[in-house]
């Protein structure tokens, strides 16, 4: 068909370099039957080469300079055969030497922090930016205790006590910043003739370029930063840098992806209706296990209401991140009251029974909508802030303990005079350890929410127009399995993967062809993990009685099949080692385990798992208890099946994985 | 039955056919085939069409690309350029080049790259994708590479005395008319020392099955026509042609030495999407698309 948009003499130099050249073919030929196809032209392509010097070629240009741009930029850059290496540019709106320089005190953390998987630790160390990561501010995760806000079914991975004293790594908690200051160190010390960082620029627009109808041309302009602003004027004017020119336009460039809006690319998804609240908590690190010996601070810990999971994750032996996602309203009102409010509420919402936690949810939400906002700052904001006292949260969480009958030696507890019970050396109760340690305060200025939504892009790759999608450009999902960044950081590996094969084989790197094995390596895997966490989501968003019962005997089910329990590790953290770390924990807890999975009910069995000293856990002992009491012998051959499948299915995907 | 069933699979050599009808000599013979020529500039506008016609091709054309660098790098490496990792410096020429799929490729690697193709169809669209490409735009400021387009045949380039480094004419021997002198043309554009690298289709009920009855019939992938059986060349005949006709390799059944010649098969894996080598050797490796390679004596 006939393109009007090929034919484009707009500047008289574009018309006049059309003149010189003569150089018009038939692009379109619909009904050409003989070689000689110029006297039936009917659509023309003409080639003008008057914007040359105005725009700028690249191989690779990546939009989005955040850990998956940046980790992609140091993949395609390679430091061996320069000579013949890939021209890359990387487009940042933010200033990047403020990346460059961040320099945080010791105990002081972002509360941007990231779960990185040892697939993806692999990842970066091949492409030499771990050994930039500062890792004295990582924490290493060797043991996950996840359990039911509702039932309080719960399912422990990791392995407390190797002879070592140390656990297996499942994942590495690391602040984000961290690891972007890392990829930027390693770029600058490539210092590669080929590699170009635009930071502080835009993109005002992305067009089809004109003459090469489909190259992308990426038009930038700086952005307008603050720190710019307070700079000389001189530099305030700079002059809008040249149009970038791609091989290959990839959008690194988040949620609301440019790049993707350019390339067409629908995404499909939902907005959860929920919020994430982040934050750095402070604990008081001198915690004792209930043998006295100090308690390792590598578990993280994740509790399912049903307002949404709650997740404390270790960064060093006294502070933790926060990540609480609930409703939108709670969230704001949670803020609005305060880092104390906040975190006395993160230690009850760890330890409190649902029916209370539903109470106080309640509670603040009454007295946040009969809050007068009132004006705050210089700017007019309005705001609600400081509408709830400590004493009266403190007050309410007392309350609601008593009913329970938690009283403050209780691991349950989350009194204040509980802290200092713990840090004056008393030994602990036994089920201490499977809630994480009490918040003392919430770092300053670290508490902030972020809205949550699940979406994948229908396609990675644009049809005919040279670009692809990676990272959040791409999907996005719930953070309750931490794996957000991990997803990105496998899209770069692959990515790279192609791009580099195609380019040592003189393929166009910006072809569909070049980078197809990119999608198809990782749409069905990003699409199982996207799926996966929705389901649970909304599985664990009830509390519908019966779905709450299937969830628990699953949980519970789950947490006694090694085999299963190693394929939702592969994924979590460990990959690959996950067959060491799966262990069981406490040896009382043992003992009823694996009475439980042969399937052998006897008194003995009750005894040893349910009276030692979990007086506190009522629920889960008796759980514990109905599970093995009453179990025939063929649950247990059930339970060997299902291992077998599971197993199976382990195999299978890995087989999927490199097939595809 | 099955016997006669096989032996019309098998048909008659067309390398040797055209030999007994009558030898005419390379200046004056003509080798293409004008259905060939209408077809291919009919489909012309496809080429770089990557979901369409060519698909097939543009998932071939990495593993092509890859045997001939490796093959070729090898040889440099062997005889003192123990650093080369491309085809930096070469002369090469693509015969048949089509769109263009190989040249640009060829020309990527370094190779100084002459592409010509008997449909002045393709000449155009190659030459008007290629310049969409900077790397190959003289008047861009990152051009370093370079890839011509012409529309020519073999014949023409001999005439010319014109001989190049690296000469490949990948599935083009099942397009022309007359094979033997196609291929003498062919090897008359070597320069001693060169590399030859032709592919093609093997006359086998395998490639019956794979590249008629499943591209062109069953799934449409290819145009119907596209292919026509009887041209197809058996690899042990092309190995005979360059023993006897053209005597570059040495006589006898055994296989030629590795650093002479080499005989791939090529496979598509359908659940990859991708093209790969089979493993030298393999059974029926032989038996549809193969790539043969291989050297002109100094």
């Amino acid at each position: 068909m006939f393109r009007e948009s090929f034919l484009r003499p707009t500047e008289p130099a574009c018309a006049v370099a059309i003149e010189s050249k003569r150089a018009i073919y038939t692009f379109n030929l619909t009904s050409v039957n003989a070689p000689d196809a110029s006297s039936t032209r009917n659509g023309l392509y003409s080639q003008t080469y008057a914007s040359t010097a105005s725009v700028q070629d690249y191989d690779v240009v990546i939009v989005g300079g955040g850990p998956v741009g940046l980790a992609l930029a140091c993949a395609l850059v390679s430091p061996l055969r320069r000579d013949s290496s890939l021209r890359v540019a990387l487009i940042e709106a933010s200033d990047l030497s403020a990346v460059r320089k961040w320099q945080p005190e010791g105990d002081s953390f972002s509360n941007r922090v990231s779960s990185i998987t040892n697939a993806s630790r692999e990842f970066l160390q091949g492409i030499g930016a771990w050994d930039l990561v500062d890792e004295s501010r990582t924490m290493a995760i060797e043991e996950m205790q996840v359990w039911d806000g509702v039932s309080d079914a719960r399912i422990e991975f990791g392995e407390a006590t190797l002879p070592s004293g140390r656990g297996l790594e499942m994942a590495r908690l690391t602040e984000n910043l961290n690891l972007q200051r890392a990829l930027l160190r390693r770029l600058d010390n490539l210092s590669s003739p080929t590699f170009t960082i635009l930071d502080k620029t835009k993109v005002s627009s992305i067009v089809p370029d004109t003459e090469r109808s489909t190259w992308p041309v990426v038009h930038l302009h700086p952005s307008q930063s603050s720190g710019v602003a307070h700079q000389a004027p001189e530099r305030r004017e700079q002059t809008s840098p040249l149009p970038l020119r791609a091989r290959l336009l990839v959008g690194a460039d988040g949620p609301s992806s440019p790049v993707r809006a350019f390339s067409k690319i629908e995404t499909y998804g939902w907005s959860y209706d929920a919020r994430a609240i982040v934050a750095t908590m402070v604990h008081d690190g001198n915690l004792l296990t209930s043998f006295g010996t100090p308690r390792n601070t590598t578990t993280a810990y994740q509790r399912f209401l049903p307002t949404g999971p709650i997740a404390f994750l270790p960064l060093s032996t006294t502070r933790a991140s926060l990540v609480w996602s609930t409703t939108p309203e709670l969230a704001q009102a949670l803020l609005d009251a305060g880092d104390d409010v906040l975190a006395r509420m993160v230690n009850a919402a760890f330890r409190l029974p649902d029916l209370s936690m539903r109470y106080l949810h309640q509670f603040i939400l009454d007295r946040w909508h009969a809050a007068v906002p009132e004006v705050v700052g210089a700017d007019g904001k309005m705001s609600k802030k400081g509408y709830l006292g400590v004493d009266e949260i403190e007050g309410e969480i007392r309350w609601r303990e008593r009913a329970h009958s938690i009283d403050a030696s209780s691991a349950l507890s989350s009194l204040p005079d509980a802290t200092t019970r713990t840090s004056s050396g008393m030994i602990p109760s036994a089920d201490a350890e499977f809630y994480p340690p009490l918040v003392g305060h919430i770092q300053a200025r670290s508490a902030a929410s972020f809205p949550l939504r699940m979406a994948h892009a229908e396609r990675y790759l644009g049809q005919g127009v040279r670009t692809a999608l990676i990272g959040d450009a791409a999907h996005t999902t719930h953070p309750l399995a931490g794996q957000g960044l991990n997803l990105g950081l496998g899209d770069c590996q692959s990515l790279a993967n192609a791009i580099h094969t195609a380019h040592s084989l003189g393929q166009d790197v910006g072809s569909f062809t070049a980078l197809e094995s990119y999608p198809r390596q990782r749409y069905l895997v990003n699409h199982g993990m996207l799926s996966a966490v929705d389901k649970l989501k909304k599985l664990y968003g009830t509390r519908n009685g019966p779905i709450v019962w299937a969830r628990s005997v699953g949980l519970e089910t789950i947490n006694e099949l090694d085999g299963l329990k190693r394929m939702f590790m592969g994924v979590a953290g460990a990959d690959g080692d996950a067959d060491r770390v799966v262990r069981r924990r406490t040896p009382d807890r043992d003992i009823g385990r694996s009475e439980n999975r042969e399937g052998i009910s006897t008194a003995s069995a009750e005894a040893a798992s349910g009276h030692s000293s979990l007086g506190n856990r009522e629920e889960v002992v008796s759980r514990l208890e109905s599970t093995s009491h009453g179990v025939p012998t063929w649950a247990g051959m059930l339970a060997s099946a299902v291992e077998g499948v599971a197993g199976m299915v382990d195999v299978g995907t890995r087989i999927l994985r490199q097939r595809f | 039955m099955f016997a006669r069933a096989l032996a019309r699979f098998r048909g008659p050599n067309p390398l040797n056919l055209l030999e007994q009808q009558g030898r005419r000599t390379i200046a004056t013979a003509t080798t293409v085939n004008a259905d060939e020529i209408a077809h291919f500039s009919k489909l012309s506008e496809h080429w770089w069409d990557e979901q369409g016609e060519f698909k097939m091709l543009h998932r071939m054309n990495p593993v092509r690309v890859q045997f001939i660098r490796d093959r070729v790098v090898r040889t440099r490496q062997d005889e003192g350029m123990p650093d080369a990792t491309d085809l930096r410096g070469l002369n090469a020429l693509d015969i048949g080049c089509g769109g263009g799929l190989l040249s640009e490729s060829l020309a990527r690697l370094g190779a100084n790259t002459l592409a010509i193709d008997a449909s002045e169809a393709n000449i155009r669209i190659a030459t008007a994708h290629s310049s969409q490409d900077p790397l190959f735009n003289a008047s861009s400021s990152v051009a370093h590479k370079t890839l011509a387009y012409r529309h020519a045949t073999s014949h023409d380039l001999v005439e010319e005395g014109k001989q190049f480094d690296l000469v490949c004419s990948l599935e083009v021997i099942e397009h022309v008319d007359n094979p033997a002198g196609f291929l003498e043309s062919c090897a008359a554009l070597v320069k001693p020392g060169g590399h030859l690298v032709l592919s093609t289709i093997a006359r086998t009920p395998l490639a019956y099955f794979m590249t008629i009855f499943m591209a062109e019939r069953v799934l449409g992938i290819v145009t119907p026509g596209t292919h026509s059986y009887s041209k197809y060349v058996n690899a042990s005949e092309l190995l005979e042609f360059f023993r006897t006709r053209i005597p570059w390799l040495p006589k006898g059944p055994a296989d030629p030495p590795s650093h002479l010649a080499e005989l791939r098969g090529m496979i598509y894996y359908p659940l990859s999407g991708n093209w790969g080598l089979l493993p030298r050797g393999a059974p029926l490796a032989l038996d549809c698309n193969y790539i043969f390679w291989l050297r002109k004596p100094v």
